[in-house]
Order: structure tokens, then sequence, then C-alpha cells
């Protein structure tokens, strides 16, 4: 105990000794740890405002959907008799915090001043307090979607629609059983984009959707099930058991797909049966279409991380190869008064660990406040970024144990780097250190 | 009775053509001289109703209505087209037919009315589509309700806007509120209506949000006599609609050969829309 104290002391008096060389390289460690701290950051933000927005505005956590076939050709994105449905899953599923029910379509909108195509989510805002809160509202008053023959649409689709609070929109669309229907539906909340989500979705309420799908009132689109915050990790496995438990309960089922509903219609629509089938999918799932997005900035992340990693080792060894260079008659020294070839191993460790750890901490502090600072000043990104971050705003989101790894992760992989020179260092003899010159 | 000897295209683009040189010095009037004049009491709510109802029972037939119609829409930066057809109507019920002879490529196509729901027939894909009231008919600037009965005083809440000069003629103007629940071409109306005929001068339609979306005129009013009324039916021989959301595209109807004769009880069913095409 006591050598490992002194290698220790050892080690860290060199460190100030050589405060130069150990100050350069800390900084680049500390520099690659603040970069993993933000980029960690970014990555789990866009994870989270994907996750937060999608669960609100388009998906649950897990979803029981599925589709109703009249004919072999011609499926409609319900699920009938819809209560029992949700009955099996209220008992079925534990980690359940609330369920919501919405309406699912795509329709032809038309203004007086334009058109265009967009999916239609019905939802009943009374019983939506989280939707009010990822919207925000520019124009007009979420709370009148519960009044019927009501429309919320996002600025993006102004555009093309040109609408003000007030103005008429008519849906047309074809209702299940395949008959051309219409509807007028007034503007009256007009919300701020989020991202890729606003460029195709508009809100009216369920009853309206009903009407302009002639659908019954216990017919619905989807069973949204939002998960308790400790469960929300493991939509995956709770939707795969779930699958198995409306099986269980009698219900037909369609194969797992994971993507979204209205990616299954030329499948479904090829397929012989009849009649209702549901269908379990995750919120990743139903956004399979933009997950991509994130796998790509991991991947991105990480080739990144990668390259700045294995400079910062090729840094370290180098480093330690000049230190052990200059410092070998020191060596000889240590070795000639007792030390043995364990404790020079280790003083030299020890050195690399005192300043990946020391480094790493400091990156780490520096990465987390940038990140703080950065949300703080609320920076708008760009429509294009917007469109794939669903924010309109960056947002890093920077967790304890995200950072604790960081900081591990850099601490251990500057002590592998020491590990070789450190271990050339210790198996030097100690005469012909002493009598080294260089 | 008037005669029912159809015109061809070509005569209705005469036609067409001559109505509106008629009907230019009436609009230009009606246009620039809308302004507040003489000063009279303000309305009760209940007086603009009656005014409202005479309106309505000025045009009402109270029986069956058939009539021949031209269309001409001008769009901008496309070719004229005229239209051409006939309207079926039937008070009682409130059922209503438009279907289209010309242009070719619409021969056939149709719009029927009943139980409160409009459908639109295309004999090219030989589906039927349920629309509602804001439907453009034919694609024009024209709704069904523009050829239908007039019901302002059932559908709208009148606000009064004094007595107004348009040109030579003295108008009660009025602000119109369409009444929830009705399924209205136009949720916001302002009404110009000749103090002495009680014929209909000019419309502003509007949006809920206060938006202009149509201006119409009816420069020349007709009566016919109707057997079913025991009295004068009246009915604007010429409409002109102009777009305020797309300012260059107007459209004018000329109705045409109106008849009162009791029409065949089969004719609002989708199987007679459906047999003209054939």
């Amino acid at each position: 105990m006591a050598n490992l104290s002194t290698n220790f002391r050892i080690a860290f008096r060199s460190l100030i000794q050589h405060r130069r060389r150990a100050m350069f390289l800390g900084g680049a460690i500390g520099a690659v740890t603040a970069l993993l701290v933000l980029l960690n950051g970014l990555s789990t933000g866009v994870h989270e405002a994907m996750e937060h927005t999608a669960t609100t505005l388009s998906s649950g956590h897990v979803n029981v959907g599925g589709f109703f076939k009249i004919s072999g050709g011609q499926s409609a994105p319900v699920v009938t008799n819809y209560e029992p449905v949700l009955k099996v899953v209220k008992e079925k599923v534990p980690e359940l915090a609330f369920t919501v029910q919405r309406g699912r379509g795509w329709a032809k909108l038309v203004s007086d001043s334009g058109s265009m195509q967009a999916g239609i989510n019905g939802v009943d805002i009374r019983n939506e307090p989280a939707f009010k809160d990822v919207l925000r509202i520019v124009h007009g008053n979420i709370d009148d979607l519960a009044q019927p023959g009501t429309i919320l649409v996002f600025e993006d689709q102004l555009k093309k629609l040109d609408v003000k609070i007030g103005d008429a929109i008519t849906i047309s669309a074809q209702t299940t059983r395949g008959v051309a229907n219409t509807i007028d539906c007034r503007v009256v909340a007009i919300a701020k984009d989020v991202g890729l989500m606003s460029k195709w979705n508009v809100y009216v309420p369920i009853e309206t959707l009903r009407a302009l799908y002639q659908l019954g009132p216990n017919t619905t689109g989807a069973i949204h099930i939002h998960l308790k915050p400790n469960a929300q990790p493991h939509a995956t496995q709770i939707a795969a058991r779930l699958r198995s438990d409306l099986e269980k309960a009698g219900y037909k089922m369609m194969d797992a797909d994971p993507r979204a509903f209205w990616m299954k219609f030329e499948t479904v629509n090829r397929e012989p049966w009849t009649g209702q089938k549901l269908d379990v999918t995750t919120w990743e799932d139903e956004l399979s279409f933009l997950t991509w997005t994130l796998q790509l900035l991991v991947v991105l992340k990480t080739l990144l991380l990668v390259i700045l990693i294995a400079i910062v080792i090729t840094g370290i060894m180098n480093t330690m190869w000049i230190a052990i260079r200059e410092r070998t008659r020191e060596i000889g020294t240590l070795r000639a008064i007792g030390m043995q070839r364990r404790g020079i191993l280790s003083m030299f460790l020890y050195e690399s660990l005192l300043l990946g750890l020391g480094s790493a901490v400091a990156g780490a502090v520096v990465g987390s406040v940038v990140a703080a600072g950065l949300n703080a000043l609320q920076i708008s990104v760009p429509g294009t970024m917007q469109f794939f971050l669903m924010s309109d705003h960056l947002h890093l989101s920077v967790h304890g144990g995200a950072v604790v790894g960081a900081v591990v992760m850099l601490t251990i992989l500057t002590g592998l780097a020491a590990l070789y020179p450190s271990f050339r260092a210790a198996r030097l003899r100690p005469i012909e250190a002493m009598s080294h010159f260089g | 009775m008037t005669n029912r000897t159809a015109l061809g295209g070509r005569q209705a683009a005469l036609v067409l053509g001559r109505r509106a040189l008629v009907a230019g010095g009436f609009l230009s009037a009606l246009s620039a001289l809308a302004a507040p004049s003489t000063a009279r009491a303000a309305m009760t709510k209940e007086q603009m109703v009656e005014l409202l109802k005479a309106v309505d029972d000025r045009q009402n037939s109270s029986g069956d209505w058939h009539s021949h119609f031209y269309m001409e829409q001008k769009e901008k930066d496309k070719v004229d087209v005229v239209y051409e057809g006939e309207v079926y109507r039937r008070s009682e019920d409130q059922k209503f037919v438009i279907v289209f002879d010309k242009p070719k490529a619409s021969q056939g196509q149709g719009y029927l009315r009943i139980d409160k729901n409009l459908w639109f027939y295309d004999p090219a894909v030989g589906k039927w589509e349920r629309r509602t009231e804001r439907e453009r008919i034919g694609g024009t600037n024209s709704r069904r309700s523009d050829f239908d009965e007039s019901r302002l005083h059932i559908e709208y809440d009148p606000e009064d806007n004094g007595e107004q000069k348009l040109g030579a003629y003295t108008a009660e103007a009025m602000t119109l509120k369409g009444k929830p629940g009705l399924d209205l071409a136009f949720p916001v109306v302002k009404l110009w209506v000749d103090k002495d005929t009680k014929n209909i001068l000019k419309r502003q339609e509007f949006a809920l949000s206060g938006r202009l979306l149509r201006t119409s005129y009816y420069p020349k009013w007709k009566k016919a006599y109707s057997e079913s009324k025991k009295g004068d039916a009246w009915f604007p021989e010429e409409i002109r609609f102009f777009d305020e959301v797309e300012k260059a595209n107007s459209t004018l109807i000329l109705i045409k050969e109106v008849d009162f004769r009791p029409l065949p009880g089969n004719l609002f069913t989708k199987a007679w829309l459906e047999s003209k095409s054939r």
C-alpha cells in the first residue's frame, strides 16, 4: 500500500514537473472528452426530441393499430370495436401510464387558394393534455379543436393552403367502402412547425375524421399506449409481449413489421385475407422513415470519435516514449535504489491515468457547460435541420451517466495507450538505464 | 312558357358576349358607387328577417323548377370555357340536379342533392362522390346554391348595414352570418337588396376569417308565372361572379328557358343522372 502511495506521488510530481507536456496532452484529451460529451448530448437531444414529438403527435410508445379489409385488395387503417382491445391492453400492460385513441387517414385538403395531400389525424383534444404542450400555437386556439368540423394546420402548410383562422378547408378522402367523401373544416389553430411531422400532418377532431371516413363510434385508427418513464426504453419488448397477449386473447395479428402504418398498405392489399387484423408497433417503427437520420448521426459521431481517439492514443504513446527516453536515467536510478519493475510500470501507468482522469473531468465539465450555454441561447436551426430535428432550436441533452461514461472511457483509453511504453520502461536494465545519455 | 330550343356552343358564346356588354354599365355603376346614402332608422332583427323572407319568397316557385343554363368560365392564362346544362329542383324536399350537356368533356357530369347531401357523378369513372356546398360547380366560381331557391332567412342571421346607394339604385345593405350547423357555401355574406323591387343587386361572400372570397352581381332579373305558386317567381337571368382570391377569374351564368311544370319523381335519383350519360 505504501509502495502504491509512493508510486502515485512520484507520478503526480512527474506530471507537475513536466507540466508543459502534461498540459498539451491533457488539453487534447480534455478537448476530445468535451467533444464526446457534446456529440452525445446532440444525438441524445435529437433522439429525445424525436421521441417526445413523435409520441405526442403521431404515435404512442407502443401502438395497437391494424387494418380492416372489406375485400382482398381494399384496406383501411382502422381498429373496429376497439374497446375490448383497449381492455386487453389495460390488463396486460402494467407499465402503461395512459392511452389515447387516434384516427388515421390520408386525404386531399382544398382551400380557396390551393390544395395538398396530407395525413389526417383525429384527436380528442380534451383528453390529450400532452398534445397542447408539444405544439406551439402561433394563431388561434387549440382548444377549439374540440368543436366538430375544425382543423389544426402547421405554418409550413400555409405556403400551399394560404389560410387564416376561420377559413374553410375541404377535406376529400375515400371511405373504407371506397366512396369519395368530403367535409368542410374551419381552421381554428395554426401551429409552429415541428420538422418533418408538420410537412404532411393535420389534426381534426376524431368525430370529424369518423364523419369523413364514415366510421362508427366504436372504430378508431390506433390505440396509442404511453408508458411510464422507466418502461419507455423497453417499448420493443413490451410491444412483442402485447402482440402475443392479443393473439392469446383471440385477435388475428399481422406479422411484425417495423414500418410506419402507411408504408404497409401495399403489403396488406396484396394479402388475401379479409376482416380485421391488429398490428402492434413501437414509436420507432412508426418513425422508421425518420430514425435513419438518428442512425446516421450516431455513425458520424462514432466515426469522428474513433478518428479523434486514434489521434489522442498515438499522441499519448509518442509522448510517453519521449518521456521514457528523457527519464531513462531516472528509471535506472529508481531501479538501482530498489524499485521493482512493477513499480516502474505502475508509476508510468498512474501518471497517464492521472493525466487522463484530470483532463477528461475538465473536458467533461467544459463540454457540459458549453452544452448548457448552447441550450440557454436557444439557437435556431436552419429549416432543413428542423426537418430532421423536429425542433426549431438546437437542444443538447447531457445526462450524468453519459458524462461519467465519457470520463471513464477516455481515462481507460489513456491508460491503455500508456501500457506498452510503461511496460517497455519497466523492462529496462538498471545499469543500461543509468548509463544512458540522451 | 319559354322556348326550349337549345343553343349551340357558338350561339351560347355570342349570347354571353352580348350580355357582357349590356351588363358592363350595370356592374361598373354597382361596383363604383357603393356608398352610404339616406339616413334611416336602423332596422330591427325582425324587420331584417322579414326583408330576407321577402327576398326569398319573391324568388321561390313553391314547386318544381327546370331551367337551361349557360356558364362561361374565365381563368387566368387559360382558354375560356362555356358550359351548358340543365338544372332541376323541387322545393318540397329541396332535391336538386344539375347535369352538364356541354362541353363534351363534361357531358353527363352532374350533381344530385338528396337528403341534404350533395353528390357528384362523373360518367368517365362511373363513380359518385359526396361533396359539400363549397364545391365549385364544374370547377367554376359558382356554387350549387347559386342555382337553387333562395333560403337566406332560413340559413343566415342578418345585421343591418343601413341604406346605401348602388349607382342609380337604393339598396338595403346587410351582413348575413350563417346559422350554426348548416352546410353553407359561404359563412358570411354581405348583401345589397334593391329597396324598391327586393331583388338582390350584389353579394360579397366572405370566409369566417373575414377574407373576401367572391363578389357576385345580379344585373338582370326576370319573372315567370308559376302555377304551383299561383303567382310570379323571380329569377336572376344573369349572374356574374368575380373570384376575389384569384383575381383574374370570373364566371358568368345565364339562366334560360325556366319551366315550372311538375317533374317526374324518378328524376332526383342517382339512376336517372347515370342514365343521362348512357
